[in-house]
């Protein structure tokens, strides 16, 4: 007997070092309403705190040619009220109840929520299911908010230094997908639209159907699903919403491109790449590569270009998260009045020793502790977790628990599978080269 | 050594109002929600252990994750760097560049190989990591507190990155808006005024971060702070092994004398030619400790005049006006002087305006009552977002750790909410009065000259003209 326990034992000991992360689990239930609205609960109640989320499927990347910016735009104008809820009242309602709210577009969903005490989480029903069955959509909220978000604009684009860089590099990578545009998009456009122009993207896209609605905290299961009956059953389903993905024919010679940013005075030098989109496994591969290559001290281009070389102030590579496609961007800014070939010849160079060499066994265990210690980290707050979830199930084929599961497949991929992602898609035939440099912008 | 474990303690927030939970019942949408009772607000204090070198150790368990997070703060409270500005965080970079024992690679090698995260800085450092690693973390930490390897080629690195930083921000609209607001307000010889150049930083030498780091990177009057997946015993441990024996001088507050406010509300102007929107800050300078009783009722008027999207500034300059993409303002507590703060980012056509309106909100929260709906809005809001802070486990070793610093009575964030709620629209009144100027204020504007200056001598305000490091310049010629 005693020989026995001791293997249970040993066994389940190693069963917790290697699978530790399972103790974390994000429990959930999911279902439908008849109308087609996509709910997730997760229940926690460490603390009295409840997040109100929607995501609804809609982005900059649904958007009609000439109307560049309508998503981002649409987002502001639903907090102008709705049947009940005066104009400005919104974030009024927000924070005389204790919450906390906000919103968010990008080019690919569009995501509204509130935190709250959790005694409050009926309120916060009232404001999402206002906001999508009956907004108020007038002439007086588009006007203001066409001047709001003209200051957004300015604000975070055109006066802040670097604030056009991933925007250049969307225009090159993508010549006829819509992931060309910025999410900000073109004042004009805006300008030129009609109000009704403004109901039907409402009509078309802010659809129960279109929609995941999570709430994550301190809640209990079956009042909530009965109060969500109540708010958000009344609302009447739409169309089903098509979107045809615009295929980008492959790029077949090397791209080179300039931009001036009058806000700057130090270059940035990059190069960028068309990869996959978010759902593929390649996208995570292509995650661990710019793991490998600028997070932390050790990683291959900092510690040669920052700290032995010195030659660069800061270097960058990462991979945002898209639904169609993804970008690959990898850059420097210059120190010591280093070229900025220079910097590139020392970019392409790791690039090449990743398509050539298998990284070692160390490296490979230092990126599956990183990537162990983010995934821990990542879903720490309620509303990270609602918002992964939601994630989950609108760009991952309907996966829901895929945070539960990302850890397992980072550690399933190989070092090979690292090594040929590097050589499919940080492919030297295939990149923008973007000099983003100071400088008065040329006119557009 | 001292153990000191304060008592559990349970609050009940005021105003429960109990509801029934409808079974998918018709409700009636035209009316906000009653809310449900009010959740019972637990707060675990911290364990505390006083290390006899000075360290106050504060120790939060969480078993939820398997991590464990240290943060280590020094309260050196603000330090004069005089002609040294700019030392002070290159000191604390130099703390990133490895050990006497393992050269920088190494040390990057260590705490990225456990997927870990270590920094440092002149207030102190940080160690962040999977539960089975952090005693591997802190130690690295440890280490680079107590033996930086300080050799001259980091430091030449460092010094020619910061001097690249530097140039990087110099067209910078926000970045010289802050500077300069800064330097104006407190004075450049003040600690919160002083700024570095690119002239102080090639002054500074290896020795000047040597001698910073002797007289601050100490025990004394450090507060480290261990949340997460540890036993409070087992932190002690851990930090009695790895800082247990460290010793350094004593430190103790700076006495730094306040600046007065300008005799007569003026506009400050910077030209920054190639701005698109000008940086406004109306600014002036306040004594407000958070042992005062005017604390709370400080806390209610700065966040009815600007402390969110449904505050007056907000809902004036960018609900009503569009002149921006956000205004807010803030009236913050410390132990010397600070600054009353409302700014925002606006396009240059509207600047003039919106200087306008910035002054109207300030006279018009000093001099009208605010609303019995907006004094029970904003009392509302403190309650909830007292109750959502507890959503982060650190949070009551904040609370913790406040106390200690500010002097402030045990029961402070025991009664927080009772001396919110005691707050009268009076109170409103009198502490906008005492704290935000109308007479005595500074309003900085950096931005597009040539575009914005027509318009601003329209308001009858008295403009002085700076540079891009608040030094006068003279006016421009008198143009069209």
């Amino acid at each position: 007997m005693q020989t026995v326990k001791k293997v249970l034992f040993a066994l389940t000991a190693t069963a917790f070092i290697s699978f530790g992360a399972r103790a974390q689990k994000v429990d959930f239930t999911e279902y439908d309403l008849p109308n087609g609205l996509h709910v997730i609960l997760h229940t926690d109640h460490h603390a009295p705190v409840v997040a109100v989320s929607v995501m609804y499927h809609v982005g900059s990347k649904n958007e009609e040619p000439g109307r560049t910016g309508f998503a981002h735009f649409f987002e502001h104008l639903l907090f102008e009220g709705s049947e009940n809820i005066k104009r400005g009242d919104f974030m009024k309602i927000v924070s005389a109840n204790g919450g906390s709210n906000n919103a968010n577009t990008t080019q690919d969903r569009t995501f509204y929520y509130e935190v709250f005490p959790s005694n409050y989480l009926e309120t916060g029903l009232w404001l999402e299911s206002e906001r999508m069955m009956h907004p108020v959509i007038n002439e007086i909220g588009v006007k203001r908010q066409d001047e709001v978000v003209k200051e957004e604009k300015r604000q975070s684009f055109d006066n802040r230094p670097y604030g056009n860089f991933v925007n250049t590099v969307e225009k090159d990578l993508f010549t006829v997908h819509p992931y060309h545009n910025s999410v900000i998009g073109e004042m004009k456009d805006i300008d030129a639209a009609k109000l009704e122009e403004f109901k039907a993207f409402f009509k078309q896209y802010y659809v129960p159907n279109n929609a995941v609605l999570t709430i994550a905290g301190d809640i209990d299961v079956a009042k909530t699903k009965a109060l969500i009956a109540s708010y958000f059953g009344p609302i009447p389903g739409g169309a089903p919403v098509v979107y045809h993905k615009v295929e980008e024919p492959p790029m077949t010679k090397p791209i080179i491109d300039t931009f001036y940013d009058a806000n700057t005075q130090i270059p940035l030098v990059s190069v960028a790449y068309r990869i996959p989109g978010r759902d593929s496994r390649d996208a995570r591969v292509l995650q661990m590569i710019s793991n490998l290559l600028s997070t932390g001290g050790s990683s291959r281009l900092y510690k040669k270009m920052v700290d032995d070389k010195k030659e660069a102030l800061q270097v960058l590579a990462f991979n945002p998260t898209l639904e169609d496609y993804g970008m690959y961007i990898i850059g420097a800014l210059p120190n010591n009045g280093t070229s900025n070939e220079v910097l590139l010849k020392d970019i392409n160079d790791e690039v090449v020793k990743l398509q050539t060499d298998l990284i070692s066994p160390e490296d490979y265990e230092k990126l599956e502790n990183e990537m162990e210690n983010n995934f821990v980290n990542a879903n720490s707050r309620e509303l990270g977790i609602a918002e992964s979830l939601a994630n989950g199930y609108t760009f991952l084929h309907k996966d829901t628990n895929d945070l539960n599961e990302e850890l397992a497949v980072f550690k399933s991929i190989t070092r090979e599978e690292i090594r040929d992602a590097a050589r499919k898609y940080l492919d030297a035939n295939k990149r923008l080269t973007l000099y983003y440099l100071p400088g008065k912008a040329k006119a557009k | 050594m001292m153990k000191n474990t304060m008592k559990k303690l349970i609050m009940i927030a005021a105003g429960a109002v109990l509801m029934q939970y409808a079974q998918a019942q018709t409700i009636d949408r035209s009316k906000e929600p009653a809310p449900g009772p009010a959740p019972v607000l637990s707060i675990k204090d911290p364990v505390i252990y006083k290390l006899p070198n000075g360290i106050t150790l504060l120790v939060v368990e969480d078993h939820r994750l398997p991590k464990v997070t240290a943060t280590y703060n020094i309260d050196a409270g603000p330090v004069t760097e005089g002609e040294k500005a700019g030392v002070l965080s290159l000191m604390g970079d130099m703390l990133n560049e490895g050990t006497k024992t393992m050269p920088k690679a190494d040390f990057d090698e260590a705490v990225d190989k456990i997927g870990a995260n270590v920094s440092l800085s002149w207030s102190g450092g940080y160690a962040s990591a999977l539960t089975r690693y952090f005693g591997n973390a802190f130690k690295l930490m440890g280490q680079a507190l107590k033996e930086p390897a300080f050799t001259q080629e980091s430091f030449d690195k460092l010094k020619s990155q910061d001097i690249t930083g530097l140039k990087s921000q110099a067209k910078n609209a926000k970045a010289i808006s802050a500077r300069v607001t800064n330097a104006l307000s407190f004075g450049r010889n003040h600690p919160d005024g002083e700024f570095e150049t690119e002239e102080s930083i090639q002054k500074l030498t290896l020795q000047d971060v040597k001698d910073f780091y002797a007289k601050y990177i100490t025990p004394s009057r450090g507060y480290l702070t261990i949340t997460g997946d540890i036993k409070a015993t087992d932190a002690k441990a851990l930090v009695t092994e790895v800082l247990g024996s460290w010793t350094g001088p004593k430190l103790s507050l700076e006495n730094i004398p306040d600046t007065p406010n300008p005799g007569k509300t003026e506009i400050d102007l910077v030209d920054v030619p190639n701005a698109v929107q000008s940086e406004i800050h109306v600014v002036n300078l306040i004594n407000l400790r958070m042992s005062d009783p005017d604390y709370f009722p400080a806390l209610i008027a700065n966040y009815i005049l600007g402390g969110g999207a449904q505050a007056r500034l907000f809902m004036n300059l960018r609900e009503k006006h569009g002149f921006t993409y956000g205004a807010y303002s803030s009236l913050p507590a410390a132990r010397i002087q600070s600054l009353f703060d409302a700014s925002a980012s606006v396009r240059n056509a509207k600047t003039d305006s919106a200087v306008t309106q910035f002054l109207a909100e300030v006279n018009r929260i000093r001099t009208e009552k605010v609303t019995d709906e907006e004094l029970a809005n904003a009392k509302a809001l403190y309650a909830g977002s007292f109750a959502r802070g507890l959503e982060d486990p650190a949070r009551t070793a904040t609370f913790a750790s406040n106390i200690l610093i500010n002097k402030l009575p045990a029961d402070f964030y025991r009664t927080y909410l009772q001396k919110i709620n005691a707050v009268t629209v009076d109170d409103v009144r009198r502490v906008a009065q005492k704290y935000i100027n109308y007479d005595h204020m500074r309003v900085i504007i950096v931005g597009s000259q040539a575009q914005i200056l027509p318009g601003l001598q329209t308001t009858g305000l008295p403009i002085n003209f700076f540079d891009k490091y608040a030094s006068p310049v003279t006016a421009p010629a008198a143009g069209k």
